[in-house]
């Protein structure tokens, strides 16, 4: 019982954590049409900017200007860069961040070196939270879920409860309509893309103490996020935290799952030739924890393309 | 103009080919650019290290040997096309070392390779790949490892940490699914009758692709197990520890590649009392000292990690080329792979040589553990890796595995 319990716990923070990341990306992507290939390395510089600024202004200062200047970044690109690019449409928005995405990588190597930096949870943080049959909980995976459930909530009120809100929205689908009623479209893309950015500067700062803040990171969750943002529809924020719970928690519970094909094929008395034939059928279904995800997205998209939560193309 | 002085200065490279004696040309086929690149680095450092030393002592054959480096940008796919390159390019001698599995396509290529040129054979030195087929059913007389392997790395751990006192009953294995996690699996299950502890839990997972070890760390405490032995390396060792003391779960953690540099400064306490078992501790004499002192004087850094290991290898080649200086004329990959057996060498930690039977290097292998009183502190922290216990390289052999069926020429 407590172990389903911790592993459902688990998975759902974990899930929260893919959530802050690929709240931005579906964000930006609902609103201005662009697949941004470079988030994931706002969630890199994020944390690379609280691991350096954490000496100078303590922690809590670090986790709130990293993010603040990832947002700042995030402007910078949108404004120079996406905006020169959008004319050529989407194929072009798509190399270019692509591009910038490996720039960025190569970047963070040349000033912090190929290896992960020391960027660690503050002793102050680092207890646990509560006990249970045994194993303790750390406080700060309880707070990494606690800050993206606050973001969640107040994205989806500024969205839905605020006249900024009905703007951005309405500049997603009638963007000329909206320019001329009077309304800055260029100026509500470039803050949407500045937000999306700020989210994954935050979830990198707070993430990449927890984890570990090295040079692959961006890498290592990219893929991931894209799969989140995928299954859960693109451009819908519900969707993608309906996806980020589902894929953290079937991620966690499968881990513990020592199933192979040949233990379902034993049942109807082909166990034996199954376990000699190997390969596949002797794969543990534990072993391909990490992989269920692209098999969710395969299937996902085979049933319902649009995504679990996504409009009707 | 300009036109004929490029002319003139090709023309002047030509004849300055066509004059001098062709020099050893050794081809570093590594991952030197993206996410992978960090290890291939190292390898680099390691290897510039000993051809420098090589060419400050004459060289071979009154030429300096030519080290050209190829990126194979992390696969075996990229390594294969870079190989190909530096043999059409004149390289002789391979070297590699980062990953298994791109050792064992490198080494298929050079046996094939060498099957259909008679006469231009190239020699692959394995500098770091560990899984035990590249020396069982993939061995190849042109294939030389001169790193430990899997059987070697855990039954050194295994035992040195029984007769520590640092092993447990109760073993939990968790290793990456790919050959060389897998071997590591099978040697932890087969060593545990001699050594004496039971394996209470296995887990093979993907690699380099898990962000959140909580769910594996979960596992091991419902097994029950007070000791971990893991042949992860890179982050999937990193946050398995991590997640492991956020847990708070109270084991000790066996390993084989805990001295990457990052890992100690980004573990910290969390690090202290697990063990590794490598082939180099700066602090075991005198001599690995020196060796230390010196390689930080060259490249700005004290060796660590594949470094050691990566020098030692190329020493023992440097000590084979030396045998076979003096004669004039190009030198064949036969008769390199002949020095290289008959040639043994004296590392800092002890001697180091190639068994003809399978290819595979003997070498000491220290025990080591985190601790706060060595004497060589990593990653600016006041941890260090302080040896416990030297085994020889006699010691710490595994005998020639009975798949490996070696081909010899002539």
């Amino acid at each position: 019982m407590e172990q389903i319990v911790f592993a459902l716990l688990n998975g759902v923070i974990y899930g929260l954590l893919l959530f802050m990341v690929s709240a931005g990306l579906t964000l930006i992507f609902g609103m201005m049409g662009v697949l941004n290939f470079s988030h994931a390395s706002f969630y890199m510089v994020g944390a690379y900017l609280a691991y350096t600024l954490q000496p100078l202004t303590g922690f809590w200062a670090a986790i709130v200007l990293a993010p603040l200047l990832v947002a700042g970044l995030g402007i910078c690109v949108e404004r120079f860069v996406l905006r020169r690019v959008h004319a050529f449409g989407h194929a072009h928005e798509l190399l270019v961040t692509f591009g910038l995405s490996v720039v960025i990588a190569e970047v963070i190597k040349m000033f912090y070196g190929n290896f992960p930096v020391d960027y660690a949870v503050p002793s102050g943080l680092n207890f646990s939270a509560f006990a249970l049959g045994g194993m303790e909980y750390p406080f700060y995976r309880l707070f990494m879920g606690g800050v993206a459930l606050v973001m969640f909530a107040a994205l989806y009120l500024m969205l839905t409860r605020t006249r900024v809100g009905i703007v951005v929205r309405a500049a997603i689908y009638r963007p000329r309509m909206v320019e001329a009623l009077g309304h800055n479209v260029p100026l509500v893309f470039m803050s949407i893309f500045g937000i999306g950015a700020f989210l994954a500067g935050l979830a990198g700062a707070i993430a990449g103490a927890f984890y570990t803040t090295n040079p692959n990171m961006a890498l290592e969750l990219g893929v991931v996020v894209f799969v989140v943002v995928v299954v859960g529809g693109l451009g819908s924020m519900e969707g993608a935290m309906l996806a980020s719970i589902v894929i953290g928690v079937m991620n966690s519970l499968a881990v513990g799952v020592n199933v192979s094909l040949a233990d379902v094929l034993g049942r109807v008395g082909l166990g034996d030739w199954a376990r000699d034939t190997g390969g596949v059928l002797s794969l543990q279904l534990s072993s391909l924890a990490a992989t269920l995800p692209f098999f969710l997205m395969l299937l996902v998209l085979l049933v319902r393309p649009s995504g679990l939560l996504g409009e009707k193309e | 103009m300009l036109k004929t002085a490029m002319c003139c200065s090709a023309l002047a490279i030509v004849w300055a080919g066509a004059v001098q004696a062709e020099p050893l040309q050794v081809a570093l086929v590594e991952t030197l650019s993206g996410p992978q690149a960090s290890t291939g680095l190292l390898y680099r450092t390691a290897v510039q290290y000993e051809i420098d030393r090589i060419n400050a002592a004459g060289g071979f054959r009154g030429e300096p040997v030519k080290l050209v480096e190829y990126d194979s940008q992390g696969g075996p796919v990229g390594a294969a096309d870079r190989v190909k390159a530096a043999i059409a390019d004149g390289a002789r001698v391979i070297l590699q070392g980062s990953s298994s599995s791109v050792a064992g396509q490198i080494s298929e290529d050079v046996r094939k390779f060498n099957l259909r040129n008679k006469g231009k054979e190239v020699l692959y030195l394995n500098l770091g790949g560990e899984a035990l087929e590249l020396t069982g059913d993939k061995c190849n007389f042109y294939t030389i490892r001169t790193s430990p392997n899997a059987a070697i790395r855990f039954q050194t751990l295994t035992r040195g940490m029984k007769e520590m006192g640092l092993m447990g009953d109760k073993v939990y294995s968790i290793n990456q699914n790919y050959s060389w996690g897998v071997d590591v699996q099978s040697i932890i299950e087969a060593n545990a009758p001699k050594v004496g502890y039971k394996v209470v839990g296995e887990t093979l997972h993907e690699v380099n692709k898990i962000q959140d070890f909580s769910p594996y760390v979960a596992q091991i405490q419902q097994s029950g197990a007070d000791t971990v032995l893991t042949g992860n390396w890179s982050n999937d060792l990193l946050l398995l520890m991590k997640a492991a003391s956020d847990a708070r779960l109270k084991v000790r953690f066996g390993t084989a590649f805990l001295d990457q540099p990052g890992n100690i400064g980004n573990a910290g306490p969390v690090a202290e009392g697990n063990v590794m078992s490598a082939p180099f501790n700066p602090e075991l004499n005198d001599k690995t000292r020196a060796f230390a002192e010196d390689y930080k004087a060259k490249t700005g850094h004290y060796p660590a990690y594949v470094e050691p290991y990566g020098v030692f290898g190329m020493e023992l080649f440097a000590a084979a080329l030396k045998t076979l200086d003096g004669q004039p004329g190009p030198v064949s990959a036969d008769q390199l792979v002949l020095a290289i057996e008959k040639t043994g060498i004296e590392t800092p930690v002890g001697p180091l040589r190639v068994r003809a039977a399978d290819h595979q290097a003997e070498m000491s292998m220290v025990l080591q553990e985190v601790s706060k009183d060595a004497l060589y502190k990593v990653d600016g922290t006041d941890y260090g890796f302080r040896p416990l216990k030297v085994y020889s390289g006699a010691d710490s052999a595994d005998p020639v595995q009975t798949t490996c069926q070696m081909k010899r020429p002539g």
